[in-house]
């Protein structure tokens, strides 16, 4: 189709509305992320120690490298598919799949892992619902949770935006206050620096805690999700992902210094022998470590009486919310990755009711339903523990999602860097209103693209994360693995049964779908921009083939 | 929440909050150099400063665009 005709033509399929604000946009983003650092501080002070806050920058400096590459690519290509529809249109079909795939990885993870945590944190107002004490009793309810999701999500009930907005609004302001009455009452700088001295880990515990890390940054690809429904996204997605990406290292690097140089106002209970503990230690027992920010807002002198009690409801109702935005997110990413033809046309299957995809609805919150299965199965049955024992070094169930959901996480990130890359090289004239700093500029086939050097850096730090979570986890290094090759699997079935390319891609209209995307969304001036680059690249491409 | 967030009232506070993160990084900046001076152990303060900073800035940034748009 020629561009300027597919600039008027109207688009037969109905969009979604686009009615979220720059604050939304925020808030969409955050009640995402926001909730990881309420599971990954105690399992990242479990792991790494004394060296804890050094675990989450270096993670943190590969979630800004990510973040800058999903607000660059969200921005120029602002559609619902997220890094699956990136990777897709950078690298190809395979590698997309692959990309989405990890991604519905994490997002099953996500499920669980939140549910798991919320009732962790509920579980500090009820006793009850404790992990370690009543783990059938925590089991059902998380089932029941995750069960309840799915049956809200199929009827087509979700939280509105309003409310994920209060969420997050009150969220933010209690988490400062934390930190600030933290800082304020508790923080003695020597404590941090002894801390660090006396309980720096091994290189393969740092490692260990540097790949748990990485949850505590997952979910910028809910932004990029949200891009579709995000009004004028070009200008509004860079705004709310820069702020995004700060407040999330800010929270996560304070709250690790934090943990590490607190003097508690009431004395720490020592650990099941009997034997003295550190506070990070206690913070990342098996106990503690599903509401690690809840127990040490309760160690704040003065603050901490009053935390105790509102930190684990507040906690709990973002933690829930998470764990929605993965059931949401895995229906969604299924039913486009169908679309496209990566996935068979069974996950496009609409309810005749509600008019939701119930069956990647029902297939994900099953997959996710199994992997609670396998976490609590250790505190279920004896012979199951002694089989972890003997197999995975014994790791809990907790620590067990965090595994896969770090795989996942850093598979599919890894793949995002590299379609950046692709796509600065292969779409030169796709007009970007972010376009991430420090770049080398040079000629490509004829045309001026730019390479992006933080990009490489990025992909160097997120395989880096990914190859740290295979060398130090024993339960990632082969469920991870193996939910790849399973989908590979399938996937190949799959494309020689429909007669499709396998290893190829199909052919794909980037242009004019191009064209659609920035129409739909009302950058009209960028529409226009990107239809006079295509002519001009064009023309100086054949000037060079005449040559 | 909608109309607050388009309120004069946000908009002050955006410039508000911007100064709190740029006064907060400077500070911390300023303590951990003089406890610590130029110590690995201060890197991840460091950069918490900087990111306080940073955000500071970009709030500033906010700002002034939701001043010149309204």
């Amino acid at each position: 189709m020629e561009l300027s005709a597919a600039a008027k033509s109207p688009t037969d399929q109905p969009s979604l509305r686009r009615a979220l604000t720059p604050w939304g946009s925020f808030a969409w983003g955050y009640s995402d992320v926001g909730a990881d650092i309420f599971v990954g501080l105690g399992l990242v002070l479990g792991a790494a120690a004394g060296a804890s806050n050094v675990a989450f920058l270096f993670a943190g400096l590969v979630y800004v490298c990510v973040g800058l590459a999903y607000t660059e690519l969200a921005a120029t290509y602002p559609v619902a598919g997220g890094g699956q529809y990136f990777v897709l249109r950078g690298l190809g079909d395979i590698f997309g799949f692959i990309a989405g795939w990890a991604v519905l990885l994490d997002f099953t993870i996500d499920i669980v892992l939140f549910a798991w945590s919320c009732i962790d944190y509920l579980s500090k107002l009820m006793p009850v619902l404790a992990f370690t004490v009543h783990p059938w009793t925590h089991f059902c309810v998380v089932f029941v949770v995750i069960g309840g999701l799915a049956t809200l999500n199929m009827i087509g009930v979700r939280e509105s935006s309003a409310f994920n907005e209060i969420v997050s609004g009150l969220d933010v302001v209690s988490e400062t206050a934390i930190l600030f009455f933290g800082f304020l009452f508790a923080f003695r700088p020597e404590i941090l620096v002894h801390t660090m001295n006396a309980d720096w880990p091994t290189p393969f515990q740092l490692m260990n805690g540097t790949s748990l890390a990485i949850i505590s940054f997952v979910g910028l690809e809910s932004i990029s999700q949200a891009a579709q429904e995000t009004q004028k996204p070009a200008s509004v997605i860079p705004r709310t992902s820069i702020s995004l990406i700060l407040t999330i290292l800010i929270f996560a690097l304070a709250y690790s210094n934090l943990a590490l140089g607190i003097q508690p106002w009431t004395p720490i209970p020592p650990d099941q022998h009997g034997h003295a503990q550190a506070l990070w230690q206690y913070l990342g027992s098996e106990d503690n470590n599903g509401a690690a920010v809840q127990v040490l807002a309760s160690l704040i002198p003065y603050y901490g009486a009053l935390a105790a009690l509102y930190v684990p409801v507040l906690g709990a109702i973002l933690l829930l919310i998470s764990s929605n935005s993965g059931v949401f997110g895995s229906s969604r990413i299924a039913y486009a990755m169908s679309q496209t033809q990566l996935l068979p046309s069974v996950f496009q299957r609409v309810h005749p009711k509600f008019r939701t995809p119930a069956v990647s609805i029902m297939v994900f919150c099953g997959v996710a339903l199994v992997e609670l299965v396998f976490a609590a199965l250790p505190s279920l049955s004896h012979a199951s523990k002694d089989l972890y024992s003997r197999l995975f070094r014994g790791e809990d169930g907790i620590t067990f999602l965090g595994d896969l959901y770090a795989f996942g996480a850093a598979a599919s990130y890894s793949f995002v860097f590299l379609a950046l890359i692709a796509l600065r090289l292969k779409e030169p004239e796709s007009p970007r209103r972010f376009k991430i700093p420090f770049n080398i500029p040079f000629r490509y086939k004829g045309v001026r693209v730019e390479f992006p050097i933080i990009g490489v850096i990025g992909w160097l730090g997120i395989t880096s994360i990914l190859v740290f979570t295979l060398i130090t986890h024993l339960i990632g290094r082969f469920a991870g693995p193996s939910w790849l090759l399973l989908g590979l699997i399938g996937y190949i079935i799959y494309r020689r049964r429909k007669g499709l390319p396998v290893f190829r891609s199909q052919r794909h209209d980037w242009r004019t779908k191009q064209v659609q995307i920035l129409r739909d969304a009302g950058e009209l001036e960028l529409m226009d921009e990107y239809i006079a680059n295509v002519k001009r690249n064009d023309a100086e491409r054949a000037a060079l083939k005449a040559k | 929440m909608k109309k607050f967030v388009r309120s004069g009232t946000y908009l002050r506070l955006r410039l508000a909050t911007g100064t709190m993160f740029i006064l907060l990084g400077g500070a911390l900046l300023g303590r951990v150099v003089m406890l610590f001076g130029l110590d690995w152990h201060a890197i991840p303060a460091y950069v918490l400063g900087l990111a306080l900073i940073l955000l500071g800035i970009w709030r500033y940034r906010e700002y002034g665009m939701a001043r010149k748009n309204r």
